[in-house]
């Protein structure tokens, strides 16, 4: 369709080409008119109401008519077309005469254009029409609007002419009207329209602006002449005036203006603002507010008091760059070694508690010298003179006082002028009297300060003048004082006029006062003429009646009269001495006050003059001025008449002044006595001399450090000084004049500045000697009440007193400033006891607690969160507490509070034996206290424990990933891949598998053939089978013959217990088996904790076990063997090895061949010593004999072991000794990481030790050594047999993982546990002390990981003692646990191994050549000879046998008991006597070690027990606690027999070793008897 | 250790995760999971759940749509430790590696009755530009060990103070949890 329109369009082209010309001259023609929008708006657009928008809407509205008409029309031909023209008529809406005309238009039209139009029907007919709703064109429609040409129409364009000219004449009304119908032609006007219509919205712009400008009115511009603005802008503005507002105008109508200042309440000094400023303001408000709401009752401005202080409160602070630098020099001192090491230690008492004084001495500052010259003797004056004034200037008492006389004169006058209804005349005189009796009193007190300050500013300058005639006749200047006399201009006439006014006030109150005393006088005569004249005429009346007596009365009555006669007197001329009065008054002020005009004078002192130099002083000066410099001075504190310290000796300044700036710290215990300081000066090289002492004051409890004062003490020394210079000495007269005349004597006097306060503890609490310390009785009264004592006066002595001063001084009770004195006041005076004078920090605390302290104390649920919430241990992990108390059992607090209650008791049960029990608690409370120091340190998050995180690949991992992609995907030689560490976090029970892979065991001790009685006959029968064998031989001949080659020797198996949970192998047989099998042991933390912390202090151990799996015959009757086997199988306890989980956690994997720890009497077994011939050792062979395991053990998971806290620590070290350490260190793990060096380690107290401090000769117990005198060797097993019988705890267990402690050798022996350094420690200080040359060797050995063992040297070879065992190797065993060596450590030296190979077995231990040994001390830095940490000797006690005894008891009866438990199912019946052989066994065993003694014993044993089938064996421990030994005896699986007729036999033996070292033997055995 | 019977209260949770703004992801699941107290235990329903993955949105909310439901019973005998659920937000990344888009934690609402949860979320960052650079290139993103951390004050905190360049959490979107 589109192609085909597209083609119609190009065919009439070539026709249309003139018409479109025409077509747009038309348009351009036809703009003014304007077209109407679209139909649908066209009819909603009828809400203007404007007449000219009325008549355009019509206009509009008719085209729109038009146009829609037009729309509808549209279709119209086509339809005629199609021969249908009567439904379209009906369709439009036009009336039908329209519809005609439109009718015919198209048929003129269609005419015209015939020939196109037939060409487009002929298309349309092909199309069918698609449905079109009405009033929307079609597509035909659409496509007929923008495509279809009209012809031009001769009487359109006409009409279009016609109609423009029209619309040009504006006349809007009749056009309106007359525009209709034209529209309506214009709308039958065909499509015309139409075409245009993008062009129209145009026009009808157009026709818009046409029309706006018809109804702009043009008017002459506004004029306001000036009079006219100037009136407005009266109107509007206001300009406050700057004259001042009556007062009347401020106050409410008929209200006097009332002074509060003079009614005596405190109003506080206004802000400063100047009068215009005030009067605008006033005026302003008054206009702006008529009520008059903020002016006060004096009619001033309401106003808040004046906030500036007239002195900074800030200090100083020096600007010169220096002074700075000096004071923020930083000291630093060496850290002091706290005396209480060890507060848990059980011997240390508790010391008495510190208290500290400090006290900061400043400086010293003479007030005269014997170097004073005469100038420093008037500028010392001088300078005093200036600071009294300064002192008076700031109190400026005068300005006070005379304030003061000014409010009282108001407040007399407003009483007398006021008629206060509400007061009665009487109380108002009586106030007036008042008033003006302190009116008095305040201008007297006001002259004389007056006076005062007028003739200190007169001797200011007077010695000024001397100084500087002084200066002038010398010709130097010593001192750098300068005096400046400021003028202070005032206004002349204002001044007279004040100076005069109040000239004439005090005139008329003098006056007053004067006819006052008058009146008074007066009145005072007249009574007394009352009464004279009464006497008088009594006495006449006397006179008559006794005339015998008239000679004295005439003298008495000439007597009489005569006072009054003068009283009477002095009447007339007082009232009117106004001019004499005048007269006082002037002359007084003259003296007093200055004179009116004259300017005030403000003496400024300053140092800004400058001194002669030496060279130009004359040789007197100069002499004088050298001996100045020769001389320093120092003080000396005294504390209770005890020198406790010194300030350094300080040179004299020229201006004799000296710094000292020292605080001293006096520790004291008791409070002091007495405090003084004593002055000492030196002259050149002479002896100090005392110049004064000055005794300081004690402070207050309430003085601290940082807060008290520097006060100035003043000294004075009675020393008579005579100088051959210029100095005037000291207790000699001199003289300023030349004659000699008017001489001083002037003594050395000063001030030392100084402040002594009490010093503040770490934790805030003041470091004062407690009350009771305070042996004065009313001192301690006084300090008691220390809340009141505080208020800052210092000197505070009297309540009563400090409440009649302030009466007296009439403090403003309603100054702010003085609010806590007045409040102190009152309640002293009140009698109340005690208000406090603080507040509350969290006053609302009361509020907030939900519950009271009580309640909080008593509930229990309660109690239990707070537990929990402090972890302790046996809350940690509680889980749902319950909501209500009686939920809760009193049991769960049981165990909680039993320890509790234990910790300082002791109980022994557990024990047994006290020693040990003191030593545990004192590991618990070791414990506890660490724990807590690392607290915080535990929760230590690093990134790695909560994000994942990719390393950064450095060049090396790219290197080796890149390889890895050339890499063959199946190598022939695959390597092992490193696990995968899991955090402790998140893990469960369950989750934890520990892996123990039993390789295979070397020398498992073979079974011996039983002699013949033993043998059944039964068992012998096959045994007997093939006797001659070429048989290794025994020790005991006899054996030979029995031994068959083909028997099996041992059929071992290996059993693995860890938690109480057992695996074992299967059964191999000979003595070199080999298992491979992996046993699987499920693993679970304490209380489902699997955090690190708790992980690492898991106490449990891996037992592996060796036993032989022996098979009895059980069957009784020989006639049943063909048809039946009947076999017991019973399992012999041959050895184990112990491994400790901690150990394995650590190491994260274990491997390697371990010797089992077989016990020294195995009884039916024996080594085959001569079986292993060839391992061809033959020198070592007799140290390494004995049974070897392989074993691989690992955790599966692999847990990352929890990192030490790497902190640190502090140190009583040199610190130069720890950076050299330090540097050593990281020396050596650059070039060996893997090898162990150590430096410095912790010990008991959390502090770093350099580690040589530790090696030390110490001696062994003296009962080791005389064992065998002679035998060196000997002795040195018996020492190491000793150290490994003392318990092995590791560190790691008792502390938490948190670090390694070093205990030292006596420590270790009092706590009797440590773990591999402590014994090692001990074993080489014992060999030290032995003579022997022995080491430290630090490095790895299995299985414990990194541990230390003792290096000694013997004739010709090196010996390797593992100090937990007791064994010793030979450098070269190839079974000896150490497997790499880092350092070895002697007492004066570290040596670091860099040999190439770190195995001892490869590496030559001269520690004497640097190439293989690098050594910490060497030329460079040299041993600085440190003192050992440790004892200078140990002391032993001897062991308590009969305690050991008791415990052997004990632990005998315990075992039995044990056992029997085990047996829950079957009798257990001891065999007494078997017993008891073997009680006397075991001290030989005991006696020696467990050697040789086999044969003896079993030869003993037959002879006794001839007739049972005997197995055991004795075991041998440190004794440490009775729970291990119990483990021990558990896990050889001894009471496993359960042949009904077993019996059983046990015996304890403790040897005890010195310092109550207990060895442990145990005897178990079964017996079944024979039959 | 108690009476037959402890008295607890109960605190029922029904609700979905309903939606989640993720403005530059898309094609993530959500998993969830309820960090609570030691007084606490759940009694009935699921404690963790994974989501399906959801595509965003046509229109023009660009939604990430779950509405996965969660519906959980705890009992209770002490409302420190209220529960929170902690959800956890992954998707591929340009080389579809799984990689974690956002963590986030709200406490289970306090009162009953209908609530609607918006939560800010946000992942680690990487501890430098390099890491940054490789973890991308890897698609190994730095991830918290445990998504419980999150609702968990004291491992933060300690991250916070001892890890130098782990910046705050950035906040990049939110999920929208409903309870009823």
């Amino acid at each position: 369709m589109v192609s085909e329109k597209s083609h119609l369009g190009n065919q009439q082209e070539p026709v249309q080409e003139e018409p479109k010309t025409y077509l747009l001259s038309m348009t351009a023609r036809r703009g003014p008119r304007s077209l109407p929008p679209i139909p649908s708006t066209s009819r909603t657009g009828f809400a203007e109401f404007s007449m000219r928008g009325r008549m355009r809407e019509k206009l509009q509205a008719a085209r729109s008519k038009a146009e829609s008409a037009l729309l509808q029309e549209m279709p119209t031909p086509r339809p005629r077309r199609l021969r249908s023209p009567s439904k379209k008529e009906l369709e439009t809406e036009f009336g039908t005469e329209p519809g005609k005309k439109v009718e015919s238009t198209q048929q003129e039209i269609d005419s015209q254009s015939h020939s196109r139009v037939k060409f487009r029907d002929s298309a349309r007919k092909i199309k069918p029409k698609p449905q079109v709703p009405p009033g929307f064109p079609s597509a035909e429609e659409a496509y007929n609007f923008f495509t279809f040409n009209f012809d031009p129409e001769p009487e359109d364009s006409e009409k279009k002419t016609k109609a423009s000219h029209r619309e040009g004449t504006n006349q809007e009304e009749e056009e309106g009207e007359e525009e209709e119908p034209p529209a309506q032609g214009g709308g039958k006007e065909t499509d015309e329209e139409e075409l245009l219509n993008g062009d129209d919205a145009e026009d009808f712009l157009l026709g818009l602006d046409h029309m706006v400008d018809d109804f702009i009115a043009v008017r002459p511009a506004d004029y306001e002449s000036i009079h006219d603005r100037l009136q407005m802008e009266r109107e509007m503005l206001f300009i406050p005036s700057r004259q001042a507002v009556p007062t009347y105008k401020k106050l409410p109508e008929n209200v006097q203006p009332r002074f509060l200042e003079d009614e005596g309440l405190y109003t506080g000094v206004r802000p400063e603002v100047s009068r215009t400023n005030q009067n605008i303001m006033e005026n302003r408000l008054l206009v702006q507010d008529p009520e008059r709401r903020w002016f006060g009752d004096d009619g001033r401005i309401l106003a808040l008091p004046n906030p500036i202080k007239p002195f900074p409160s800030r200090p100083p602070v020096e600007t010169q760059e220096l002074s700075i630098k000096g004071e923020l020099e930083t000291m630093y001192k060496k850290a002091v070694k706290y005396v209480h090491s060890s507060q848990h230690m059980i011997r240390s008492g508790d010391p008495p508690g510190n208290f500290q004084l400090d006290i900061d001495i400043s400086g010293l500052l003479f007030t005269h010298h014997p170097c004073f010259s005469r100038e420093h003797v008037l500028a010392a004056k001088l300078a005093q003179l200036y600071d009294q004034y300064l002192a008076r200037h700031q109190r400026n008492k005068a300005k006070f006082l005379t304030d003061k006389l000014q409010a009282l004169r108001n407040a007399v006058q407003t009483g007398l002028d006021s008629e206060k209804p509400h007061q009665s005349p009487d109380t108002i005189q009586k106030t007036i009297n008042d008033y003006k009796s302190e009116i008095r009193q305040t201008r007297k007190l006001r002259d004389a300060e007056q006076e005062k300050d007028r003739t200190l500013l007169k001797t200011i300058i007077k010695v000024w003048k001397e100084m500087k005639s002084l200066r002038e006749f010398q010709r130097f200047t010593n001192t750098p004082l300068k005096l400046v006399l400021r003028k202070e201009k005032v206004d002349q006439k204002a001044d007279e006029e004040a100076y005069e006014a109040e000239i004439q006030v005090e005139i008329s109150e003098l006056l007053e006062e004067h006819t006052e005393e008058y009146a008074q006088k007066m009145e005072e005569y007249r009574t007394s003429l009352q009464q004279w004249k009464a006497w008088r005429k009594a006495q006449k009346a006397k006179k008559k009646k006794r005339k015998q007596a008239a000679e004295e009365h005439p003298y008495d009555e000439t007597e009489e009269p005569y006072p009054e006669e003068d009283l009477v007197k002095p009447i007339p001329p007082e009232p009117t001495d106004r001019a004499v009065i005048e007269q006082e008054v002037r002359e007084r002020a003259t003296q007093s006050r200055r004179r009116p005009g004259e300017p005030m004078l403000v003496p400024e002192l300053s140092l800004a003059g400058s001194i002669t130099p030496n060279n130009q002083c004359p040789r007197a000066e100069v002499l004088r001025r050298e001996d100045v410099k020769k001389r320093s001075l120092y003080l000396k504190v005294l504390f209770n008449n005890k020198e406790v310290s010194r300030t350094v000796t300080r040179p004299l300044g020229a201006d004799f002044r000296v710094h000292f700036g020292q605080i001293f710290n006096l520790q004291i215990v008791n409070w002091p006595e007495s405090l003084a300081l004593q002055v000492y000066e030196t002259i050149g090289h002479s002896g100090p001399t005392l110049l004064a002492e000055v005794f300081l004051p004690i402070p207050e409890t309430t003085v601290f450090t940082g807060r008290a004062p520097i006060e100035e003490m003043e000294f004075s020394s009675n020393q008579h000084v005579t100088l051959d210079h210029e100095g005037v000495g000291s207790g000699v007269p001199f003289s300023f004049e030349a004659d000699g005349s008017n001489q001083l004597i002037l003594m050395t006097s000063g001030k030392v500045s100084h402040s002594v306060a009490w010093a503040i503890g770490e934790n805030g609490i003041p470091l004062i000697p407690p009350l009771s310390q305070q042996n004065i009785g009313f001192r301690s009264a006084l300090k008691r009440a220390d809340a009141i004592s505080s208020i800052g006066t210092s000197g505070l002595t009297d309540m009563k007193k400090l409440a009649k001063w302030a009466a007296e001084s009439k403090l403003d009770p309603n100054d702010p400033n003085n609010a806590p004195l007045m409040q102190l006041i009152s309640v002293a005076t009140s009698g109340e006891s005690y208000v406090p004078d603080f507040f509350r920090l969290e006053q609302l605390q009361q509020e907030f607690n939900f519950v009271s302290d009580q309640e909080l104390n008593r509930s229990k649920r309660f109690r239990l969160l707070l537990l929990r919430s402090q972890e302790v241990p046996e809350f940690r992990n509680y889980k749902q507490i319950p909501v209500y108390d009686r939920e809760i059992m009193e049991k769960v607090f049981q165990d909680y509070e039993k320890r509790l209650r234990d910790r300082n008791v002791i109980e022994t049960k557990e024990h047994i034996d006290t020693h040990r029990a003191i030593v545990a608690k004192y590991l618990q409370q070791v414990r506890e206290s660490v724990i807590n120091r690392f607290l915080i340190a535990k929760q230590y998050f690093l990134l790695a424990d909560m994000i994942v995180e990719e390393e950064v690949p450095n060049i090396s991992i790219l290197g080796l990933s890149l390889f890895k992609l050339a890499e063959q995907k199946r190598p022939l030689r695959p390597r092992r891949k490193g696990r995968k560490k899991v955090t402790a976090q998140n893990l469960s029970d369950g989750d934890i598998k520990l892996l123990v892979n039993i390789v295979r065991a070397y020398d498992i001790p073979v079974r011996k053939p039983a002699v013949s009685k033993f043998q059944q006959p039964s068992r012998s029968s096959r045994m007997f089978s093939e006797k001659h064998a070429a048989s290794p031989s025994t020790h005991s001949p006899n054996h030979n013959a029995d031994y068959p080659l083909g028997q099996v020797l041992v059929r071992p198996f290996v059993e693995v217990s860890f938690q109480r949970t057992v695996c074992h192998t299967t059964t191999a047989e000979g003595p070199n088996p080999s298992w491979n099998e992996e046993l699987e042991l499920p693993f679970r933390a304490p209380n489902g904790d699997y955090s690190t912390a708790s992980l690492q202090s898991v106490k449990d151990v891996v037992f592996i076990n060796i036993f032989d799996e022996v098979l009895h015959d059980v069957l009784e009757d020989d006639r049943e063997r063909g048809s039946g086997i009947h076999t017991r199988i019973e399992r012999h306890w041959l050895g184990c090895v112990k491994i400790p989980f901690s150990t394995i956690y650590f190491q994260a994997r274990i491997d390697g061949t371990f010797k089992i720890d077989i016990p020294p009497v195995l009884l039916g077994y024996s080594k085959e010593r001569n079986m292993i011939l060839e391992r061809g050792f033959d020198s070592v062979r007799n140290l390494s004999e004995g049974s070897y395991i392989t074993l691989f053990i690992t955790i599966e998971p692999q847990l990352v072991p929890g990192e030490s806290v790497q902190e640190k620590f502090e140190s009583q070290e040199d610190e130069k000794l720890l950076q050299a350490s330090e540097k050593f260190q990281a020396e050596c793990a650059f070039k060996f990481p893997n090898r162990q060096c150590l430096t410095t380690v912790i010990d008991i107290n959390g502090k770093t030790v350099f580690i040589t401090r530790y090696l030390k000769p110490l001696n062994p117990p003296e009962e080791l050594l005389s064992v065998y005198p002679n035998n060196l060797q000997a002795t040195a097993e018996l020492v190491a047999r000793y150290v490994s019988l003392i318990p092995f705890l590791p560190d790691t267990v008792s502390f938490a993982g948190i670090c390694d402690l070093w205990s030292t050798s006596d420590q270790f022996l009092d706590l009797l546990a440590g773990d591999e350094e402590e014994h090692a420690v001990l074993l080489c200080n014992y060999f030290l002390s032995l003579g022997k040359k022995a080491w430290l060797v630090m490095g790895n050995a299995i299985p414990e990981g990194p541990t230390a063992y003792v290096l000694t040297w013997e004739q010709g070879h090196y010996l390797i003692w593992n100090p937990c065992s007791g064994h010793f190797y030979g450098q070269f065993d190839t079974f000896c646990p150490l497997k790499n060596v880092g350092c070895l450590i002697g007492p004066d030296n570290i040596w670091f191994n860099i040999q190439r190979y770190d195995s001892p077995l490869r590496i030559n231990f001269d520690v004497t050549k640097p190439k293989l040994w690098k050594s910490f001390f060497s030329r460079s830095l040299p041993y600085p000879g440190l003192s050992s940490v440790q004892p200078e000797e140990l002391i032993y006690q001897r062991s308590d046998k009969a305690a050991a005894a008791e415990l052997q008891d004990r632990l005998e009866k315990i075992l039995k008991e044990k056992i029997m438990d085990w047996r829950p199912r079957h009798l257990t019946r001891w065999n007494r006597y078997c017993t008891s052989t073997l009680r006397h066994f075991l001290p030989l065993l005991e006696k020696s070690q467990g050697d040789d003694v086999e044969d003896d014993h079993r030869a003993e044993l037959l002879k006794q027990l001839g007739d049972y089938r005997f197995s055991g064996f004795p075991l041998h421990m440190p004794y440490s606690e009775v729970k291990p030994l119990i483990d021990a005896v558990y896990s050889t699986g001894v009471h496993n027999i359960d042949v009904p007729n077993v019996e059983f036999a046990l015996a304890v033996y403790i040897h005890p070793y010195p310092k109550n070292v207990l060895s442990v033997w145990i005897y178990v055995a079964s017996l079944i008897r024979n039959r | 250790m108690t009476t037959a019977s402890p008295s607890v209260f109960l605190l029922m949770v029904n609700g979905q995760v309903e939606s989640a703004q993720f403005p530059e992801y898309d094609d993530l699941y959500c998993k969830y999971c309820f960090v609570y107290g030691q007084d606490w235990a759940p009694t009935a329903g699921l404690e963790e759940g994974i989501s399906q993955i959801t595509s965003k949105s046509q229109d023009v909310r660009q939604a990430l749509v779950w509405n996965f439901p969660i519906d959980v019973t705890f009992k209770s005998t002490n409302p420190y430790g209220w529960p929170q659920i902690v959800l956890s937000v992954y998707g591929p990344d340009v080389f579809g590696n799984d990689v974690v888009r956002g963590y986030g934690a709200v406490h289970v609402p306090f009162s009953p009755g209908r609530h609607k949860r918006t939560i800010p979320m946000f992942v680690p960052e990487s501890t430098s530009k390099l890491q940054k650079f490789t973890s991308w290139f890897m698609g190994r993103r730095p991830e918290y060990t445990d998504p419980k951390v999150v609702a968990q004050g004291e491992g933060r905190e300690g991250a916070v103070f001892s890890i130098h360049g782990l910046t705050p959490p950035r906040p990049l979107a939110s999920v929208r949890i409903k309870e009823t």
